[in-house]
């Protein structure tokens, strides 16, 4: 990334992923929970497709950020799990700090005081 | 780019499957707690994931190179076709691997010899110091020339003298002398060329200097062979002609030399010298910046400066100084020899092309449905070109992997033909080996290759008209005009590629055969001749040479077997000596010489032992002593050329006027005429020559002699002369009290190196010429066997209607014949372009030689015709009811 300022278009192509990586902080999770706590934790404001989710996830597991593993779910079923990584962890922050800003910056322009 | 993205592709998808599963189960689980029976809880989870297997195929296009991937899938489809067609496959593979292969051996030689630098620190600052004269420069330096060169601060950061090794020292003190090449070099030689001193140092410059010392530098293959690469021999002493050396360094294995070197001894000049004669080289570094023209500028006014010191005599007005590069003075006129055969060889490449194009073509047509039918499926044209490419590019790489392996075998046929006809490449071609040019040559040759025959069939393939290609049946189909246009141009260009080289081959056959035929003037069967180092101290005046030569050649006479025998400064064919003369009582022209012609002192039966004809006055006795008035026989060539009218038995001649004290000698008496000797090479016209007995050169002659070139012993053998080897050494080993002898060879062999150059120009030539005109005959009968088999129908029809045989064939072969001999119009117009690049290695031939412009054509067009004729004989054996059955 550099020292470049994110464009918009990045920032918001990368909120799933801040999403997901959100999401893992709380520990190791598999998709279908993933998906489920997004939407619940969002009061069913976002519904994740699994058609993005999961490419998400690879990509994300690509890149380094989380890690997978196959393990049993609290359903007592076969799942594979993803957990963040150090680096992970470090983008999260850096994508949550960027998204502070551009949520900052977009209040302004349409009014809003900021917390 | 993340790479993990591209690795484990099955096996992610695999995963991806089961994750998919996992998560379809536990939305399943989630629905049937939210109170939905199993089946609908499953639909419903099914239903809300969406399209599995486009997500699974997005994830697979996403971890995939796409034109890897195609390439991929094409090179399978490829192998698969070409499997399938293992007789085409193998002939295309191997006509492309033998193109190739030939240019690769020959641009391994060219890689060697011409493109990579001199193994020294900064090649491009060496130059070598030239005498320049209207006739051309030369190299050749003596110690006035060496003392005003060097003084050239300016220009030259080093400068060098060095001579060639041409006496050869006598290693002696172990159990059996061997004679050595010793090489004689100014102080800055070693360091000047940065050659590494693996042991002890080189020579300083107090031991370059009269009365320095004995001191010697060892090679390392020397060190290695003779002293078993013991480091101690630094500092300890070796035996040269019976004289303790001290051995004060020794030189690593990677050091290249002009001439195999043993050893390297201190010029010892002495720098007052006023002696003009040459017997050295001068070489030097430039000045970091310094051009060669810089230099050359400088050198003029050193030459006015020479000339101003040392008078008109030892320069004339129109002479000078220069400089040249050192590599190009070391590759000399190989570098033309080498680039003509690279052409050659290209040629045979191109015409290899052309065949394989043809097959493609042919093989194209048989498949028109095939691709018709890909296309109808919805193949896109770039898709089917690209196929097709990939084929071709298939068929050259492994054409290419073979040619390098038939490349690394034909390189080594080539220099075992050369013969030490080429520099640089070291002893047995040792210095040429395949590196990464070599490879990249080849790789690239074979993409181009593979490019240059796959396009045209490609782009022709992929425009098929689908409802014709597809209606029509399948073994009628593709004798399409536009095809067959195509072919007919790679046909006539194959002919014409095919024609410029055997004309260039018939060129240097008739160079070669006039070569052979030349009366070089001397009798060259049955003559063994031998070299011995005479070097030591015995050998300082003429009567101690005098007196081996005599010893020497009744020992030797005595032999059974030998018929007579004779000793002389130079052999023919291996280089000589060459002096000015006045003749005594003309006035001296304004040249500074009267004259000047090649000089030989020889002993008193030379001539006999050669057999040199007397064409008038008398042969040299063994009374033409030391003690006896001074003689002089002359060559016709220099009675004609000088005494016009008069009779040159009349006359006496000064030798070497003006070549400072050694020469001095009184006049000698014209006392014989003999014939005419090819002495400098087979090829060229005979020089003036003068001989003189050896027993009456002047004592500082002998003494320059003996230390710059051996003395040659020659026999005159009634049996095969090697034979004879053996007994003649050991007669001589006696006659010298002990010395070795080198260079063992018949007179047949160096007439047969003389002519190395031109037997291997000559030999590869023709070998390409012929392979071209195979090549060429086999594309022509393949053009037009392919066009009759196609016409089959055709033919059964007209024969149906009443055509004649003899008609049919007319017409087949009218067909045929007329591609060739527009193929053999333009090669003989192409040929009339190039063969003048020949032009420096033929020999009494002229570049558009009648004989080679006018039968050669004939040749190629006799060929072509018995290609024809054999499709055309099958035409009129049609059978027209099979024929019209055909289908």
């Amino acid at each position: 990334m550099g020292n470049a300022k994110p464009t918009a278009g990045e920032i918001l192509q990368g909120t799933l992923d801040m999403l997901i990586l959100r999401t893992l902080v709380t520990g190791p999770a598999h998709g279908h929970t993933i998906a489920q706590v997004i939407e619940h934790t969002s009061e069913n404001a976002l519904e994740v497709e699994q058609g993005s989710l999961y490419p998400a996830l690879h990509r994300l597991e690509d890149r380094g950020l989380v890690s997978s593993e196959w393990g049993t779910s609290e359903n007592n079923r076969r799942a594979k799990f993803y957990r963040l990584t150090t680096k992970g962890r470090r983008e999260l922050t850096a994508a949550t700090s960027r998204w502070r800003h551009m949520t900052r910056a977009i209040g302004l322009i349409l009014g809003e005081s900021t917390e | 780019m993340n790479l993990r993205r591209f690795t484990g592709r099955k096996a992610k998808d695999a995963d991806f499957a089961d994750e998919i599963e996992s998560h379809l189960a536990h939305e399943q689980d989630a629905n049937a707690a939210r109170g939905l029976s199993p089946e609908k809880a499953r639909r419903r989870a099914s239903l809300r994931f969406g399209n599995r297997n486009s997500l699974r195929d997005g994830e697979w296009r996403y971890r995939s190179v796409p034109w890897l991937d195609a390439l991929w899938r094409d090179l399978k489809f490829v192998a698969r076709s070409l499997r399938k067609t293992p007789g085409f496959t193998i002939v295309a593979i191997i006509v492309i691997a033998v193109g190739i292969g030939v240019n690769t051996a020959v641009f391994s030689v060219i890689n060697t010899v011409l493109l990579k630098p001199l193994t020294y620190p900064n090649p491009r600052e060496l130059v070598m110091l030239m005498n320049s004269s209207p006739r051309g420069s030369f190299p050749g330096a003596n110690v006035p020339k060496f003392n005003i060169w060097r003084q050239q601060t300016g220009v030259f950061a080093k400068v060098a003298a060095y001579d060639y090794g041409g006496a050869g020292l006598n290693l002696t003190g172990g159990d059996h002398p061997i004679q050595v090449q010793g090489v004689h070099v100014s102080q800055q030689f070693i360091s000047m060329l940065g050659a590494p001193v693996v042991a002890g140092r080189t020579f300083t410059q107090a031991e370059d200097s009269p009365n320095g010392g004995r001191v010697v530098v060892l090679s390392s293959g020397l060190w290695k062979s003779r002293f078993g690469g013991n480091q101690h021999i630094v500092g300890s002493t070796i035996q040269l002609d019976g004289h303790p050396y001290l051995v004060v360094g020794i030189i690593g294995k990677d050091f290249e030399t002009e001439v195999p070197t043993d050893l390297w001894l201190p010029f010892q000049f002495d720098l007052n010298t006023q002696d003009q004669a040459h017997y050295f080289a001068v070489a030097a570094r430039l000045k970091p910046g310094v051009t060669i023209g810089q230099a050359n500028a400088q050198l003029k006014l050193a030459a006015d400066q020479f000339r101003r010191t040392y008078g008109p005599e030892a320069m004339g007005p129109q002479d000078g100084f220069g400089v040249e590069s050192l590599e190009a003075t070391m590759v000399g006129d190989s570098r033309t020899s080498l680039w003509v055969l690279m052409g050659a060889v290209a040629f045979v490449l191109l015409i290899a092309c052309a065949n394989v194009a043809n097959l493609l073509l042919v093989r194209a047509s048989v498949r028109k449905r095939e691709l018709a039918t890909r296309a109808a499926l919805g193949a896109g044209r770039a898709q089917i070109v690209r196929q097709l490419l990939v084929e071709s590019l298939a068929l050259a790489l492994s054409g290419g992997l073979l040619g390098l392996v038939l490349g690394a075998v034909g390189v080594r046929v080539l220099l075992a033909m050369a013969r030490g006809g080429i520099p640089r490449i070291g002893e047995n071609g040792s210095a040429v080996v395949p590196d990464w040019h070599v490879l990249l040559f080849t790789l690239g040759v074979s993409i181009l290759t593979g490019v240059l025959f796959g396009l045209a069939p490609a782009i022709g393939a992929s425009r098929p008209n689908l409802v014709a290609a597809l209606n029509e049946s399948s073994s009628r189909s593709g004798a399409g005009f536009r095809s067959g246009k195509v072919r007919s141009v790679l046909v006539v260009s194959e002919m014409a590629l095919a024609l410029i080289l055997v004309i260039g081959a018939t060129l240097l056959i008739r160079t070669f055969m006039k070569l052979q035929a030349v009366d070089p003037g001397y009798d060259t069967r049955n003559v063994l001749t031998m070299a011995m180092s005479i070097s030591g101290d015995r050998f300082q005046k003429t009567a101690g040479v005098a007196q081996l030569v005599k010893d020497g050649t009744d020992r030797v006479s005595a032999l059974p077997g030998v018929q007579n025998a004779a000793a002389a400064c130079c052999l023919p064919l291996d280089g000589g000596f060459g002096l000015p003369f006045n003749i005594v009582g003309r006035p001296k022209g304004k040249e500074p010489f009267t004259g000047g012609g090649g000089y030989l002192t020889v002993s008193w039966n030379y001539f006999n032992a050669f057999k040199i004809p007397l064409l008038r006055g008398r042969m040299f006795t063994e009374q033409d002593n030391g003690a006896a008035p001074g003689v002089v026989i002359i060559n016709e060539t220099m009675a004609k050329r000088f005494w016009p009218k008069g009779d040159p038995l009349k006359d006496r001649l000064e030798i070497g006027p003006g070549m400072g004290p050694n020469f001095t000698e009184s006049a000698r008496q014209v006392i014989g005429i003999v014939g005419d000797t090819r002495v400098q090479s087979l090829s060229q016209e005979p020089d003036p020559i003068m001989y003189t007995p050896i027993a009456q050169m002047p004592d500082g002659m002998t003494a320059l002699n003996s230390r710059i070139a051996p003395l040659y012993w020659i026999a005159r053998t009634r049996v095969e002369p090697h034979s004879l080897a053996t007994p003649m050494a050991e007669a001589l080993r006696v006659a010298s009290g002990g010395l070795p002898v080198a260079h063992i060879r018949t007179m047949d062999e160096l007439v047969i190196r003389n002519t190395s150059r031109q037997r291997f120009n000559m030999l590869l030539l023709t070998i390409f010429g012929a392979s071209a005109l195979l090549m060429a005959a086999i594309g022509i009968y393949g053009l037009m066997a392919y066009s009759v088999q196609q016409r089959t129908q055709e033919m059964g029809i007209r024969m149906a209607l009443g055509a004649q045989a003899a008609h049919i064939r007319t017409l087949v072969i009218r067909q045929g014949m007329v591609l060739a001999l527009v193929g053999v119009v333009i090669g003989l117009a192409g040929a009339f372009g190039l063969t003048r690049f020949l032009a420096s290695f033929l020999f009494d031939v002229k570049a558009w030689d009648p004989l080679a412009f006018i039968a050669t054509p004939l040749l190629l067009a006799a060929v072509a015709l018995v290609a024809v004729w054999v499709p055309a004989e099958r035409a009129v054996r049609v059978d027209p009811m099979s024929a019209l059955r055909f289908e």
